[in-house]
């Protein structure tokens, strides 16, 4: 079972890693042009082409980055002249940290938002909850991260608009940084995960089960917390795997926003600084890391419900 | 269309519709062109002239926003007519080929899913260039796998349904069943996901403008004047505010008409409180009982009980006017057909009966004492403790993520105050004594691992575990194997002799409640319409209904392959129930009188034995037919 997910894991990589790549070589545009730009000598063209194996079969650049791939060896970035591997592991954590914070903040408040919705599903609270995440859902992370650095550090100067402290220099303000962008990314995923837990706890709460729980005079909350939470929870877990990609997604614009030195804007500034293999890199690094999270997560899935555990 | 969309939805069409009327028609509005410096003052406030303000280089911020929108709202439709120009047919195919056809497309749609969608926009718009075409094609075909995904699962669903299979079997061409059966039915799902795709389109776009890899200066986008205001947010918050805010009144009008539009195929409804007391309801039409209960002393009486779900048809009378008493050491059967209130009656008794649009009236008196009046938290101790409850589907009744031990030893720790170790010792006794071998082996176990009879052991037991006075057993071995249903039955029997308890039992089984009840309620319509001592019930029958019913049991004295004798027609609708007697359309015995006023509970000759019908002295004559026909039969195959 778990040898054929494993199995089926390294398709998955493979393909990911092989799109990845061939997906920006196939791509329009000479790269020596964007590298050298229009003024190179034809020349320095060939030599750049030679250096990069640009002359080389496509299966082959493949196989040789995938090789250099697997021992950590993403190529030395010809702009920076920094390892790709060595820059993206310098921000990895900031990213890390940002993603955790995030996802701890969504489900934090999802959790009961959901909950307290769905025991009074149609009446006054569940509306008001209802609304206010369909709000939270439909705004874009960007525009609620202006609004709130409009907020909280130009009008009450109570959080810094921008700027990184490491966690090793200073937790307090570390995690002051990280406070407003983690809020910023957290809100929306909050709401995803909230009318998701919503519409699962009341399907729940109509099953027989509860019903008996509540011949046997269980009281609501009992019955919520530990009879209907952890079926409802199972989709949950599902959500936040698949809602990574979006979080990720976000953690490229709260990065730039926030001025935080993530794997986001580091792939955001080696787009503008045309450093293709720097791009790559990233690209690859959130591929692989997202689908890594979803296999995880389907193993969290067999441990949270039984009936796939002995399935 | 069956449900309203909503004041909501028409709020927000009208919005798009506003939005993209002012993109379409920007040339034409008095407005200045949104690249003119200087029309104002740099970073003025809004003003008549300027209502969103100017920027900081003087252009007039509403006139950007406006030509903003003809990127934004163009990406949106156009990747999304795009996803779904490539996505739909994909998945049609998936879906209605199925086999390997599906199994490859899937197996690629799940690959192309693994991908982060915006990081790879951004990629990929960084290497091809940032131009409105190839933001576009990437939005576009980001959304293909999602798109295939909606419209296989929309086909799969109805690809099965019984029009199709029949347009098939009458040897229609596929293409035809697609467009004329599948594609109508497709197109709600497509439509509701098309706003939604286009809510995540304008904010691809608007992140891809923000970080400044979209339709490049001077065009303006949403994103991109987002991103240039907040260069000045400090002065002239209104710069970036404006953009904001149309984007997000934009992306939230999508969005609900999305979710309305989804809506309409989708109904549900449901709570946890229990259901309120009604504000007297009013009796129904001819609901003149005869027959009051007294009050007494007895276990548990049930008075003139009403219970109505208000729906979008009507008030449907689930119960109307029950009343019974059951006194220690009896079981009452409550029989009728599927939809005859049985199982409502019995919730609403316990008032297990959702709250939203639930009203219930009437007394449940447990020795004297009200249960419809308790405040909750008492009622939640007589319940846990003195009522019990067996459901008819073992496979729902209990939580499938907990184990079973943790199931039974719950009412003993909470109502009895055991200790776990305790607790569980007594769980252990309860699961041996309701026949279950090995109980503490079936303890850590959990649900799905029990074979239907020995998780209705299980129910059972918790049912018993804090010795109850009364047990309701709702069709307790309906959902059981035929072989496993007579075990049950006697352990339930045994179970309530032992415990000196009160039992209802509900049930369709004649056979069943001829054998184990004391006394019978029929049900029809919600209503009473025959009660009494289970003998003289069955032997001097006085109401139509419930000789159709004995007339429907099959007889082992039938002579082979005669047909059942089946009760015609169907149940009524109870929002809108037949005037007069509720079982006359189907009465055999139906005169006019029947049809125009409702018959009361009149007792019989045996005391206790009550019926509602107006020619009681007519019931019988089909069984003496019946016998007469059995009897001819047998005579005629004997010569």
């Amino acid at each position: 079972m778990i040898l054929l997910r494993l199995v089926r894991l390294l398709v998955v990589l493979l393909v990911v890693t092989f799109l990845s790549y061939v997906l920006l070589n196939l791509l329009p545009g000479d790269p020596t042009t964007q590298i050298l730009g229009l003024s190179a000598s034809e020349e320095a063209r060939a030599q750049l082409r030679a250096e990069l194996s640009l002359d080389q079969p496509l299966t082959v650049r493949y196989l040789g980055w995938l090789g250099g791939l697997v021992t950590g060896d993403l190529g030395t970035s010809y702009i920076t002249s920094v390892p790709v591997a060595e820059a993206l592991a310098e921000r990895l954590p900031v990213t890390l940290e940002l993603l955790v914070a995030a996802q701890l903040i969504a489900l934090g408040l999802a959790v009961p938002v959901g909950v307290a919705a769905a025991r009074r599903a149609g009446r006054t609270l569940d509306q008001v909850l209802t609304t206010l995440s369909f709000g939270l859902l439909s705004t874009p992370v960007f525009v609620l991260g202006v609004v709130l650095i409009l907020i909280f550090a130009v009008k009450l100067q109570v959080l810094p608009a921008t700027g990184w402290t490491p966690i090793s220099l200073d937790l307090g303000w570390n995690l002051t940084s990280v406070l407003l962008p983690a809020v910023t990314l957290g809100c929306g995923q909050m709401a995803v995960y909230a009318r998701l837990l919503r519409t699962d706890l009341i399907a729940t709460l109509q099953e027989d089960y509860i019903t008996l729980a509540r011949a046997r005079g269980l009281s609501p909350r009992r019955i919520l917390w530990r009879h209907a939470l952890r079926p409802s929870a199972i989709s949950l877990v599902t959500a936040v795997g698949l809602n990574l990609g979006a979080l990720i997604g976000g953690t490229v614009i709260i990065e730039t926003l926030f001025g935080l030195p993530g794997v986001g804007r580091l792939i955001v500034d080696s787009i503008f600084s045309r450093d293709y293999l720097t791009v790559q890199g990233g690209v690859v690094l959130i591929s692989v890391g997202y689908v890594l999270v979803n296999f995880a997560v389907d193993l969290v899935y067999a441990a949270v419900d039984p009936r796939i555990r002995h399935a | 269309m069956p449900r309203r969309l909503g004041w909501g939805f028409w709020i927000s069409a009208a919005w798009i519709a506003l939005v993209l009327g002012a993109a379409l028609a920007a040339d034409l509005l008095p407005l200045p062109r949104y690249d003119e410096t200087l029309v104002g003052p740099p970073q003025a406030g809004p003003s008549l002239a300027h209502p969103f303000g100017t920027d900081g280089l003087g252009r007039d911020v509403l006139s950007r926003v406006v030509y903003g929108a003809r990127v934004s709202l163009g990406v949106g439709v156009g990747a999304v007519l795009l996803g779904l120009l490539v996505g739909a047919p994909l998945g049609v195919l998936a879906g209605y080929r199925g086999r390997a056809t599906d199994s490859v497309i899937m197996a690629f749609n799940d690959i192309a899913l693994a991908f982060p969608s915006l990081v790879f926009a951004l990629a990929v718009v960084a290497f091809a260039g940032a131009s409105l075409t190839n933001v576009l094609i990437v939005l576009g075909v980001l959304g293909v796998p999602a798109w295939t995904r909606l419209i296989r699962g929309a086909t799969l669903s109805f690809a099965g349904r019984e029009f199709v299979i029949a347009a098939r079997a009458l040897g229609a061409r596929d293409r035809r069943i697609l467009l004329r059966e599948i594609t109508p039915n497709v197109a709600v799902p497509a439509a509701s996901y098309a706003f939604i795709g286009m809510a995540i389109a304008v904010v691809a776009e608007g992140s891809l403008a923000f970080l400044g890899l979209s339709v490049q200066a001077p065009t303006p986008t949403w994103g991109g004047l987002i991103n240039e205001g907040r260069a000045v947010m400090d002065n002239a918050p209104f710069v970036v505010l404006a953009p904001s805010l149309v984007m997000f009144l934009t992306v939230l009008s999508f969005n609900v008409v999305g979710d309305r539009l989804r809506a309409l195929t989708d109904v549900r409804q449901s709570g946890l409180e229990p259901g309120r007391r009604a504000p007297a309801l009013a009796p129904a039409a001819g609901s003149r009982t005869t027959v009051v209960e007294r009050a007494g002393d007895a276990l548990l009486q049930v008075r003139d009980l009403r219970t109505h779900f208000v729906t979008g048809r009507g008030v449907v009378r689930a119960v109307d006017g029950v009343s019974f008493t059951l006194e220690r050491g009896r079981t009452l059967a409550v029989v009728g057909e599927s939809g005859s209130g049985k199982t409502v009656l019995i919730r609403s008794v316990l008032g297990l009966l959702p709250g939203a649009g639930v009203l219930r009236d009437g007394e449940v008196l447990l020795e004297g004492r009200d249960l419809t009046t308790l405040p909750p938290k008492e009622l939640r101790g007589v319940l846990g403790t003195r009522l019990a409850t067996v459901f008819q589907d073992p496979m729902t009744a209990l939580n499938p993520v907990r184990t079973v031990g943790t199931q039974v030893m719950e009412p003993l720790r909470v109502h009895l105050g055991m200790k776990r170790r305790q607790a569980r010792a007594a769980a252990a006794e309860l699961l041996s004594s309701v026949g279950i071998p090995e109980p503490a082996r079936v303890l850590r176990r959990y649900p799905h691992q029990l074979s239907g009879g020995m998780r209705q052991r299980v129910t059972i037991a918790m049912a018993l575990s804090c010795g109850p006075d009364v047990l309701f057993a709702d069709e307790p071995t309906t959902a059981l194997d035929v072989t496993i249903q007579d075990q049950v039955l006697r352990l339930i029997h045994r179970q309530r002799q032992e415990h000196d308890m009160a039992m209802v039992l509900v049930s369709h089984d004649l056979a069943v409640v001829a054998q184990w009840a004391d006394e019978v309620l029929v049900m029809y319509a919600g209503r009473v319409v025959e009660r009494g001592p289970a003998e003289a019930l069955f032997e001097r029958t006085r109401m139509p209904y419930t000789e159709a019913l004995l007339r429907a049991v099959p007889r082992l004295a039938d002579p082979a392959h005669q047909p059942l004798r089946l009760l015609g027609g169907r149940p009524p609708d109870l929002a809108n129930p037949p005037s007069g007697c509720a079982f006359s359309p189907r009465c055999p015995y139906a005169r006019e009188r029947c049809g125009t006023e409702a018959p009361p509970l009149a007792e019989a000759e045996t005391p206790g034995h009550l019926y509602a019908c107006w020619y009681p002295e007519l019931v019988g004559r089909e069984r003496e037919i019946d016998r007469e026909i059995d009897t001819e039969g047998v005579d005629t195959r004997g010569r």
